[in-house]
């Protein structure tokens, strides 16, 4: 069961590093070697996959509720980096991002059921609708408009029949199944938590009948999201909780957070052009898809800072924060040890 | 001639920065929000330990360059024998230089933990022998050898050790210990002997060095005085046929840029205890020396800086040896660079926070080192030594 309020954070799907031109740990681009006078053993003794253990392992530390691996087509595959990172923590819930086209929902149910027995149903879905379309086709996929939605629909619905009930048959548009369904002991586990995103009316529908979890970028407005997806779920009788994807960049004080986001911003090839400033109602900022090649906006600042930006969005309803910050390992740390103890009596008020 | 260089895993939990003196890392402080192995979760703990930590900074650092990570030993650490055995399961190529004092154990037991372990890390042992820093720890431990008679007794337990290795039987008959038809069983007998890495700054040490050393370790001092030193191991060493390595412990505040390093070290003066300013105790003489470099009290943390980068008040931030470098990466490098040209063949670097300051240093300073240049043009003679020879 997730904490209140939730944190997870972002697991890199095409390597990390410690600034925007060095992405270098994980296998993605080449790292600077030593000089050859200095003993290296590493070469043959180490696979990308290491580096993306130590960033499971860091969150573990850390205590951080969870972790979400994105689907990313030109990544990491999110299915098999979630499965490992389960593997080797106790309490992380990681939560795999991945496409409905991607495979059969009986299939994606069946893997999903042996992921939940063996990490004692830490496992979550974050299914991705709504693809660039390029991008769909390029996974096979040339379904358009609201028919993805209808497909997504059909999709979890056949995943959750199997899941629960013994002898499923389903009938549809997109997929069929004949006595279906699991046997024990892969029958009566919990299903995983399912996040969806999105705010078109399809998303939000399709949320208000599936997701654990609706998660907002802040460039929407989360607001109105918020109240049409709260109507929608009563009207279902079922709830639907809120959260956020959000990068951040957070230190000591205000002006460390600012000379590090202007010393990454030059980094990046911004030195030109000057700092954007954060919206000063919001205090979003949106370099950050400069910076990290995450979503543009964020927030930078002091820990207190950030957990205040949190708080305005906690007081709209939003309880889960995806948190987004590199290089991941560091900075997960930092946000353990220095950003989620200031919410600390939330969390306990929650239990 | 490679260089090997090793990390430093904290066996005492550790600081989130050197901003603070205050620990969040392991259950030296009170487990609250925001600790880590233990954490807390949902108000409760987490079910982890230290171990956890050190696993993370082990892994950290032997994917980030460094060979292996010393874990030192101190009545108020985690105890490094335990340490490496649980962190053997973790890691693949990594080094554990375990340090522990000859008194700690009887030598045919410590032959018999070595040759278990590395029969459990494909060889992956080294030893950092200390003989004792004297003074009230010594007696914590129960010994109550003096100070030159410690480096004889080490002397004779390396003999006792390198003599039951091979399979035996192995007889001895000592001042300190008494064996007969010792001998470690096959298959234990087969496995490589460890490196040995000896510490110790007095004569006594020095003599005992010179017969068992393979790299004689020092803590970083001013670099002349470090020459000298060296010099007089060299020289004792030569006189018995022996020739051994180098290796100094230096801890790093490397940055991009020199005035952020600084901007570091002023951050944590600031919290500084005045009265803190002075310590010696014990009969270590590395201790003594290192705080002679320094004309106490002083009053600005700059007034620690011997020579360039070179700065003797890092006991002041974290517990620990006194000196390490503070600089630009690449004045880190240079001084590292400098280093090898005076001798040394192999480094323990260090960091506070220690997982994190791995990736940089292993990133961003050793990427930069130019060592073998500086060394091929130097006037010293090139040195060579056995490696982890009986």
């Amino acid at each position: 069961m997730a904490a209140y309020p939730d944190f997870l954070v972002t697991v890199p799907t095409q390597g990390d590093g410690r600034d925007p031109l060095r992405r270098d740990r994980g296998e993605w681009r080449p790292r600077r070697p030593l000089p050859p006078f200095v003993t290296d053993l590493r070469p043959g003794a180490f696979g990308p996959f290491d580096h993306l253990a130590q960033i499971g392992r860091a969150a573990e530390t850390a205590a951080i509720g969870g972790a979400l691996v994105p689907f990313d087509p030109a990544g990491e595959e999110s299915l098999v980096v979630a499965a490992g990172l389960l593997r080797q923590s106790r309490h992380l819930r990681v939560v795999a991002g991945f496409h409905p086209g991607v495979a059969a929902p009986v299939y994606a149910a069946k893997f999903s059921a042996s992921l939940q027995r063996f990490t004692d149903n830490r496992l979550g879905w974050q299914l991705d609708v709504d693809l660039d379309p390029a991008v769909a086709r390029s996974q096979g996929d040339f379904l358009r408009g609201a028919d993805r939605y209808a497909r997504a629909e059909e999709f979890l619905t056949v995943a959750k029949g199997v899941w629960h009930e013994e002898g499923y048959t389903y009938e549809g548009r997109f997929y069929q199944v004949l006595a279906g369904g699991f046997q024990a002991p892969n029958s009566g586990l919990p299903f995983p938590r399912v996040y969806l995103t999105g705010t078109s009316p399809e998303a939000l529908a399709l949320s208000a009948r599936h997701a654990d979890v609706h998660l907002f970028t802040a460039d929407q407005d989360v607001e109105t999201g918020v109240g049409e997806l709260a109507a929608q779920s009563a009207r279902e009788g079922r709830p639907v909780e809120y959260g956020l994807r959000l990068p951040v960049l957070a230190r000591d004080d205000d002006d460390e957070a600012w000379a590090e986001a202007r010393r990454l911003w030059d980094l990046a090839g911004g030195a030109g052009e000057g700092l954007p400033d954060p919206d000063p109602r919001t205090r979003l900022w949106g370099g950050f898809d400069r910076i990290a090649g995450s979503g543009p906006f964020g927030l930078v600042g002091s820990y207190e800072t950030v957990a205040a930006g949190l708080r305005g969005y906690l007081d709209r309803g939003v309880t889960s924060f995806v948190l987004d910050a590199r290089p991941h390992i560091e900075e997960t740390y930092r946000l353990g040890e220095r950003l989620l103890p200031l919410f600390a009596k939330e969390i306990e008020h929650a239990h | 001639m490679p260089i090997d260089i090793y990390w430093r895993i904290g066996t005492h939990g550790d600081q989130q920065s050197l901003r603070r003196r205050v620990s969040s890392r392991g259950e030296w402080a009170p487990v609250v929000p925001g600790s880590l192995a233990p954490g807390v979760r949902n108000g409760r703990r987490d079910g982890y330990s230290y171990v956890e930590h050190m696993a993370d900074v082990a892994r950290a650092s032997e994917s980030s360059g460094f060979v292996g990570g010393l874990l030192p030993s101190f009545p108020f650490t985690d105890d490094p024998w335990a340490a490496a055995a649980a962190l053997a399961r973790e890691t693949t190529t990594y080094r554990f230089m375990i340090a522990y004092q000859p008194g700690f154990l009887h030598p045919v037991q410590a032959a018999r933990m070595s040759a278990s372990l590395q029969r459990a890390t494909g060889g992956r042992v080294v030893y950092n022998i200390i003989s004792g820093g004297g003074g009230p720890a010594q007696l914590w431990w129960g010994d109550r050898v003096d100070h030159d008679d410690r480096y004889a007794r080490t002397s004779e337990f390396l003999d006792v050790l390198k003599g039951v290795w091979s399979g035996g039987p192995f007889d001895y008959q000592g001042r300190f210990y008494q064996v007969e038809g010792a001998g470690l069983p096959e298959p234990l007998a087969r496995q490589p002997f460890p490196e040995i890495y000896f510490s110790g700054s007095s004569k006594a040490a020095i003599e005992a060095a010179g017969r068992h050393a393979d790299y004689y370790l020092s803590w970083l001092e001013p670099f002349p005085a470090l020459a000298a030193k060296f010099a007089q191991v060299r020289e004792h060493s030569t006189a018995i046929g022996r020739a051994p390595k180098f290796a100094v412990r230096v801890d790093v505040l490397a940055r991009e840029t020199e005035q952020a390093a600084w901007d570091e070290i002023r951050r944590g003066w600031a919290h500084v205890d005045p009265a803190a300013l002075r310590g010696a105790d014990g009969d270590s003489v590395g201790w003594l020396r290192s705080q002679s470099f320094v004309s106490w009290p002083v009053r600005d943390y700059r007034e620690l800086e011997v020579s360039p980068n070179v700065w003797g008040g890092f006991h002041l931030l974290r517990g620990g040896p006194a000196f390490g470098l503070v600089g630009s990466y690449q004045q880190v490098a240079e001084r590292l660079d400098e280093l090898i040209g005076i001798g040394v063949d192999a480094f323990i670097l260090a960091g506070v926070p220690h997982l994190e300051e791995a990736y940089r240093v292993g990133e961003e300073v050793l990427p930069l080192l130019r060592g073998h240049e500086i060394r091929r043009h130097s006037s010293l003679s090139p040195i060579s030594a056995t490696k982890g020879s009986i």
